[in-house]
């Protein structure tokens, strides 16, 4: 009897240490690739030495080890971010590890998953923080242990002051702006002959109204369309839909209304009715701020096909969103440079570990249709 | 009434004992695991991080504890927990109440959500898999209306009800010493609890009700009366949950908290709490919680995706769920 219940605690501990063990050893190599592209570069760093001979050079930390903290590894978008991360740690011979919460909306995941990282003392961190309110403290923790933070992608608003020593991300307004700009000369025919009693609609769909990025690339858009509307000769531009876009103006008393909808969670099929809710309404237009909202407009519209005359720009890509823009369903999208943002983070948190001066690095943003997406400066960024 | 104390008292066994001492062998076995292989494992830093990765679920899984040991369950812990920490942050937000007050809300809401559940289940009949599963749609639908889909802050360590975080999570004191107050509530709350299950009326008609409810209510227990403040009581510990998770991690999304119930039900399981009732511990439950925050935290030690946590804790559940069956039938 007693044997059998030591068999089974030993049948425990064996089934943990098996999945464990296959876990580790796939991490193992890892590092140990990592450990064979640092000999290199020590050996290089060597010669270099060797040659400058007697000039003093600043200390280099041997070992450097960078947590990279994301905020999910479930869209494409992210697994690029890796890319980008992993070729600058292997241009600097430093180990990463790059980890992220299974969704967008888990926080304390992420806040977990920051402890972690900085208990294992690490020589500088990259994040992008779900929500800056909820790593404060872990925050004040780096900046008291004088670990270097760099955000990327939206990075870390709001953070305490020293704490980010630079930010490697896309300027989300200007981003939407030129989604703006990328739209309008589409539409100028129809919106320039809207009248308040024949209104033209344009739709904006949104996964959530709390994201810093997500609103900012609303933001930008809004702010743009309002401003190219009205230099079409249209003054009286209504913004409707959610309090946090709205501008007031009654619907009724506007030639163009601009219909912001946000998505009860950021679930795929709430994003679908979201946009279901909005095409129904026969805008001219619509627009997506991240890829999980153009991938609801693909939802709800049989991939595209049933858009019609409907104008539609996406952001950032993706298989699906990427055969909507070749097929012409949407008129192209507009993309970031995820493998931009996480190489950026990485040699921004080298550069801060050996004490060269840093500073935000713009990532940029571009528009991409069937006609460009194969060139050169484009097919790199529209990740599959 | 002596008769009634006897005739339950027959369900007061030890035999949980033996069920407890595994599992908590199985924490200390993959605390050193960790210890041995993690990366910078060892240390008070990181025992802290256990401890404050483990206060939310504590409490939520305490008070669900009562409930299994009734023989029933519930679904809604996880999204009541997201909702009355929102509907705290309303309070305190967009409503600009007093903190405190703030506070006392969220606390009488728990207990509202409990008792709701409690009449559901014990005096209108509904099973409770389906009642709860009702109220913890009905929390998602509340915690994203009041907060129009709107994501709320808890107060920052920096503001003047910046006493929250020192109360419920963490003390930071000026030498650098960082005393896990949060966790010294859930001691506190589990040794309460501990005592309510054990020594009080209200516990041994909570365990008489899990293994006969017919017997219990023969013997002139007031089934409803007691099946409803099991729920009450895991309504309160829900709302504690909700303000340690606010205290730890300050944002609070709309229509969150999925999934959150099932790692508390899954501690319960872990810890030995009968799935059909009748039998169970509260300190059992608390192992059960620190085994998965251990695993939360030390994978991520070794390189490894959290995501083994979930199939690691997955194989846990089934592993300490077959070992106390087949306790049961060598006793039986």
């Amino acid at each position: 009897m007693k044997m059998k219940r030591i068999l089974s605690t030993l049948a425990l501990t064996l089934a943990l240490s098996v999945v464990l063990t296959a876990c580790a050893t796939t991490t193992t190599e890892t590092t140990k690739a990592a450990a064979t592209t640092k000999a290199a570069e020590v050996t290089e760093a060597v010669v270099e030495t060797t040659a400058a001979a007697g000039e003093t050079t600043k200390a280099i930390p041997t070992d450097i080890y960078i947590p990279v903290v994301s905020k999910g590894l479930q869209h494409q978008f992210w697994q690029t971010v890796k890319k980008g991360a992993d070729d600058a740690a292997a241009k600097y011979g430093i180990t990463i590890t790059f980890e992220g919460p299974a969704s967008e909306s888990e926080i304390a995941a992420q806040v977990t998953m920051l402890d972690s990282a900085i208990a294992k003392k690490p020589n500088a961190i990259c994040l992008a923080a779900l929500s800056t309110d909820a790593v404060m403290d872990q925050l004040n923790a780096c900046l008291d242990a004088g670990i270097p933070v760099i955000g990327f992608d939206s990075g870390v608003p709001g953070a305490p002051e020293g704490s980010i020593y630079a930010n490697a991300s896309t300027d989300n307004k200007a981003a939407g702006a030129l989604a703006a700009t990328s739209m309008f000369p589409a539409i100028t025919e129809k919106v320039a002959a809207a009248t308040v009693d024949a209104p033209v609609r344009i739709a904006v769909i949104s996964q959530d109204a709390t994201s810093e990025s997500v609103g900012n690339r609303t933001v930008g858009f809004l702010e743009e369309m309002v401003k190219l509307v009205n230099g079409a000769g249209i003054a009286d531009v209504a913004i409707i839909g959610h309090d946090k876009y709205a501008n007031g103006v009654e619907e009724s008393a506007a030639a163009v209304v601009i219909d912001v909808g946000i998505s009860a969670t950021t679930a795929a099929t709430d994003i679908a009715s979201a946009v279901s809710a909005l095409l129904n309404k026969e805008p001219v237009a619509i627009y997506a701020s991240n890829e999980g909202a153009a991938n609801g407009i693909l939802d709800a519209s049989n991939e595209g096909a049933d858009l019609g005359e409907i104008v539609a720009v996406g952001f950032d890509a993706g298989v699906r969103q990427k055969t909507a823009v070749v097929a012409g369903y949407f008129i192209g999208s507009i993309t970031q440079d995820p493998y931009n943002i996480g190489f950026q983070a990485v040699e921004l948190a080298y550069k801060a570990i050996i004490g060269e001066a840093v500073a935000d690095v713009d990532t940029g943003a571009k528009f991409y249709t069937a006609a460009n997406i194969m060139d050169k400066d484009i097919v790199d960024l529209v990740y599959d | 009434m002596s008769n009634k104390d006897t005739a339950i008292a027959v369900n007061k066994t030890p035999k949980k004992l033996s069920q407890q001492i595994y599992v908590f062998g199985a924490l200390i076995v993959i605390y050193i695991f960790f210890c041995i292989f993690g990366r910078n494992f060892f240390g008070y830093e990181t025992f802290l991080n256990i401890l404050n990765a483990s206060n939310y679920i504590g409490f939520a899984a305490i008070g669900v504890t009562f409930i299994i040991i009734t023989g029933g369950i519930d679904l809604s812990i996880g999204t009541v927990e997201m909702c009355t920490a929102m509907i705290g942050a309303v309070c305190f937000r967009k409503l600009g109440l007093p903190f405190w007050l703030s506070i006392a809300i969220v606390l009488i809401a728990g207990g509202l959500f409990g008792l709701f559940n409690g009449t559901l289940v014990a005096r209108l009949k509904l099973p409770p898999f389906i009642a709860t599963l009702g109220t913890m749609m009905i929390a998602i639908g509340i915690s994203s209306i009041i907060s129009n889909v709107q994501t709320l802050q808890y107060p920052a360590r920096t503001e003047a009800d910046g006493w929250f975080k020192d109360v419920f999570s963490v003390l930071q004191l000026d030498n650098g010493i960082n005393i896990p107050t949060g966790s010294i509530m859930l001691l506190t709350v589990l040794l309460v609890s501990h005592v309510l299950l054990t020594k009080t009326k209200f516990g041994r008609y909570v365990f008489a009700i899990g293994s006969n409810e017919e017997a219990a209510r023969l013997s002139g227990v007031n089934v409803t009366f007691w099946k409803t403040s099991a729920y009450v009581f895991s309504g309160f510990c829900t709302a504690l949950a909700g303000l340690s998770y606010a205290s730890t991690y300050t944002t609070i999304l709309p229509g969150s908290g999925s999934g959150n119930e099932l790692d508390a039900i899954a501690a319960c399981y872990i810890g030995g709490t009968s799935t059909t009732g009748g039998s169970g511990t509260v300190f059992g439950t608390i192992i059960g919680v620190f085994i998965m925050s251990c695993m939360r935290i030390g994978l991520p030690s070794m390189n490894l995706q959290p995501h083994y946590q979930k199939l690691l804790t997955g194989i846990v559940v089934i592993v300490a769920v077959l070992m106390d069956i087949s306790q049961q039938k060598k006793k039986g």
